[in-house]
């Protein structure tokens, strides 16, 4: 038995933790959000350098050459510092995309990333989302339609979009984000560090990235993957806000003593490691099954993000609840974990869509 | 990442399971009924001897005591290749292997654990624990039974309780209260009692389910001879706390018997499809839970499979188990309504399924207040994992005589 990551994998995580405890913080979150811009092109840059953003690519796209546990470690740790990069739409999305296509223009734009020259989003949700039951059409090279709550879309470079040819078939369309007929509107939402925008194409150039069922299987298993490395994303914010009360609940006194030493505060916190080991442990089953398991892994992608979201929100209301009114402040940083804990409860498909998935793998016997 | 054996416990577990394969289906043939009883005792005694017989009985001890000097991993492996067969294993048997024999080679003397280790590693000696009283659970160093010297003796006299197989032990592993002029911790000592000493009176405790799993033990001006002391007088809870730290941690696989998801799955599928939607985010957050669980253990087993230290949030285990286990029947009881009250009305193969979610219903309590209650763990928890400040204690430097009992 070794259910565990590798030494090396632990010291890329341990290495992540020191570089994003250096660069990122609270302050630097808040100076980010009044720049206004989409996201801390500084920092993208530097994880460019770091090799972070071809890290599961192949050497000779230009990548590292590791695989999908080293993105587990760094979603981990990404998401305990919620720094606003679009790391998980370009690196966790696009570029797994962009791996599983043949062609030219999709080498093209994988080295464009690894090479932090191109930031790139799925576009997909129209009235739900992962799926082609859109009205988005493709044909004589041109794509028209509307996509709605694109992650990263106002910094975006290039845009993976999906649509129906004449004959409704599935397709995966590569978009330059900044071609005639591309309309971007913000959207102001729960969470402005990971910015969600409204797309529009009008008779958009686009080049065919993969198509039928192909591009259907693709878009299942870069689905399945990425509740995964949301599920560590969401593990590492749960840690983050757990370790934020822990060390608050030991320096703010009341009645006399740190307010931690209080059953009724120690407990929750008692509550919330316990439900991090779980999900972590879940995240760990899915992480395995990245490799390993293909047949496992739809179950152990629900499970994961069924036992993350659960993780997620209760140490973000807590640890919020558990500052008093101070947390209840602008000038506080639980809102943070709060905002985001809640937009990964419903991004990539919200509880009960999970709880449908894993119930069905269990009558399934698996 | 894998889920394997290594090599070398991939060698081990086929080891085992050749010697599982032609011993276990013979000697599990003509198991008594009752699950409880003197008969069952002794087949639990005849499987230790066999098991002891072919170098199992022991497997992380050293090979001069009987054992065979091999990592905690191996003694985890036999534990599930056995745990595949209904054999008369449990606490009947590791009460003695697993609390007193750590417990006495940690303190005893060299004639105590020439006395006592080989026979319990042997079978010849079964073992029971003389912990808890009704005043003293989740507080133990607050038990009252009083230990008086008197020449080479000493005279104890008290109540314990919760004590499995106390009805056909032989020994039992007892601490009292010494001197009840210092604090708590301070004035307990340790014994060894022969469970046949004159005014030892084992009574069975009728639980909520209607069973008795446990029982009471009296101790009438018990005699003990000095040298079944453990460990220095006054000196106790540290030997308590050697037996309580070898509780250990639950690695056995799925029980048949108890509910899980699946079983739930099942009876939700016979409802309506309108009302099945209603149950099935409910069950679907309990199978997060009962899969999360699976894969912690699996954790802990390559903490142990490296060598390491278990961390202090191992203890996590029994309290998510417990609370899954009776929210899970109680879930179950919820689909099947009334009926589900009454198995006798339901159809033989429902009947059993429902008799599985009422003992699960029962037994999910006791576990919560077993071994260590919810709230303790979740102090143990904070305490140790997360370095939280312990509790206000009025009770550390006062003497134990001079403490308010409540009544």
């Amino acid at each position: 038995m070794d259910f565990d990551f590798s030494d090396e994998q632990k010291m890329l995580r341990d290495e992540a933790h020191r570089f994003l405890g250096d660069v990122s913080s609270f302050a630097s979150i808040r100076r980010h959000l009044e720049t206004g811009s989409a996201f801390d092109r500084g920092l993208w840059a530097r994880l460019g350098e770091m090799g972070w953003l071809g890290v599961a690519v192949a050497e000779e796209q230009g990548g590292l050459g590791f695989g999908p546990l080293e993105l587990c470690v760094l979603n981990e740790e990404l998401g305990r510092c919620l720094a606003p990069v679009p790391f998980f739409s370009t690196v966790c999305i696009a570029a797994e995309i962009l791996k599983g296509c043949t062609g030219a223009a999709a080498a093209r734009l994988l080295r464009r990333i690894v090479g932090g020259q191109a930031v790139v989003t799925l576009a997909s949700a129209e009235r739900s989302d992962w799926n082609f039951d859109i009205a988005t059409r493709f044909a004589g090279g041109k794509v028209s339609g509307s996509k709605t709550l694109v992650a990263d879309l106002p910094g975006a470079d290039a845009l993976i979009v999906t649509a129906l040819d004449a004959d409704k078939e599935p397709l995966l369309l590569l978009v330059d984000a900044l071609a005639n007929g591309v309309m971007r509107t913000a959207l102001q939402g729960l969470d402005a560090l990971r910015p969600q925008a409204h797309l529009v194409l009008d008779q958009v150039d686009a080049d065919v990235l993969a198509r039928g069922d192909e591009a259907r299987q693709l878009l299942a298993r870069v689905h399945e993957q990425a509740a995964i490395f949301a599920a560590f994303e969401q593990i590492g914010g749960a840690q983050g806000a757990l370790d934020m009360i822990a060390a608050y609940g030991q320096q703010r006194y009341a009645f006399g003593r740190p307010i931690a030493g209080n059953q009724a505060v120690k407990h929750k916190l008692a509550d919330m490691l316990v439900k991090i080991e779980l999900a972590r442990s879940n995240a760990y089953y899915g992480a395995w099954s990245l490799e390993a398991g293909p047949a496992e892994r739809p179950v152990a992608a629900a499970a994961a993000r069924l036992s993350a979201i659960e993780a997620f929100e209760f140490a973000a209301e807590e640890n919020l609840h558990l500052h008093g009114g101070i947390g209840y402040t602008w000038e506080a940083d639980c809102q943070f974990y709060y905002r985001r804990s809640r937009l990964l409860a419903v991004s990539l498909g919200n509880a009960a869509q999970w709880s449908q998935k894993l119930l069905a793998g269990y009558s399934r016997g698996i | 990442m894998n889920v394997q054996d290594t090599p070398e416990e991939a060698r081990f577990r086929v080891e085992v399971r050749s010697w599982l394969q032609a011993t276990a289906p013979e000697f599990c043939k003509d198991l008594p009924a009752d699950r409880s009883g003197i008969e069952y005792a002794a087949r639990g005694q005849d499987w230790q001897r066999k098991k002891a017989a072919a170098g199992f009985a022991a497997i992380c001890l050293p090979q001069t005591l009987g054992g065979r000097d091999a990592s905690p991993m191996m003694e985890v492996i036999f534990a599930e290749e056995e745990a595949r067969y209904p054999l008369p294993v449990g606490p009947l048997t590791s009460i003695g292997v697993g609390l007193a024999v750590p417990t006495i080679l940690a303190h005893g003397t060299p004639e105590q654990i020439e006395r006592f280790v080989k026979p319990t590693l042997l079978g010849e000696l079964l073992w029971c624990q003389l912990f808890s009283e009704p005043a003293a659970g989740s507080d133990l160093a607050g038990l009252r039974a009083r230990a008086t010297r008197d020449g080479d003796d000493w005279i104890i006299s008290g109540q314990k309780v919760w004590n499995s197989w106390a009805h056909v032990a032989h020994w039992g592993l007892l601490v009292a209260r010494s001197d009840a002029s210092v604090p708590k911790h301070k004035g307990l000592s340790y014994f060894l009692l022969d469970m046949r000493t004159p005014g030892v009176e084992v009574r069975p405790i009728r639980q909520i389910s209607g069973e008795s799993e446990f029982n009471e033990v009296f101790l009438n001006d018990v005699r003990i001879p000095d040298c079944c002391r453990i460990g220095q007088v006054g000196e106790g809870w540290k030997v308590t706390m050697t037996t309580l730290m070898n509780e250990r941690v639950s690695v056995g696989g799925e029980s048949g018997t108890l509910p899980d998801v699946r079983s739930v799955l099942g009876l939700l599928q016979t409802l309506e499809p309108e009302l099945q939607a209603v149950y099935r985010m409910q069950l679907a957050r309990l199978a997060a839970q009962e899969q999360g669980l699976k894969y912690f253990r699996f954790r802990l087993l390559t903490q142990i499979s490296r060598g390491e230290m278990l961390s202090a949030v191992a203890g996590m285990g029994k309290l998510v188990y417990a609370n899954l286990l009776q929210d899970l029947s109680s879930l179950a009881l919820d689909i099947a309504g009334t009926a589900g009250l009454y198995p006798e009305t339901a159809s033989p193969a429902m009947a059993a399924e429902l008799k599985k979610f009422h003992d699960g219903y029962f037994w999910g309590a006791a576990l919560r207040i077993a071994g260590g209650a919810d709230e303790i763990l979740r102090n143990q928890i904070a305490e140790r994992a997360l370095g939280l400040p312990g509790d206000i204690r009025v009770d550390k430097e006062v003497a134990f005589s001079k403490l308010p009992s409540g009544r």
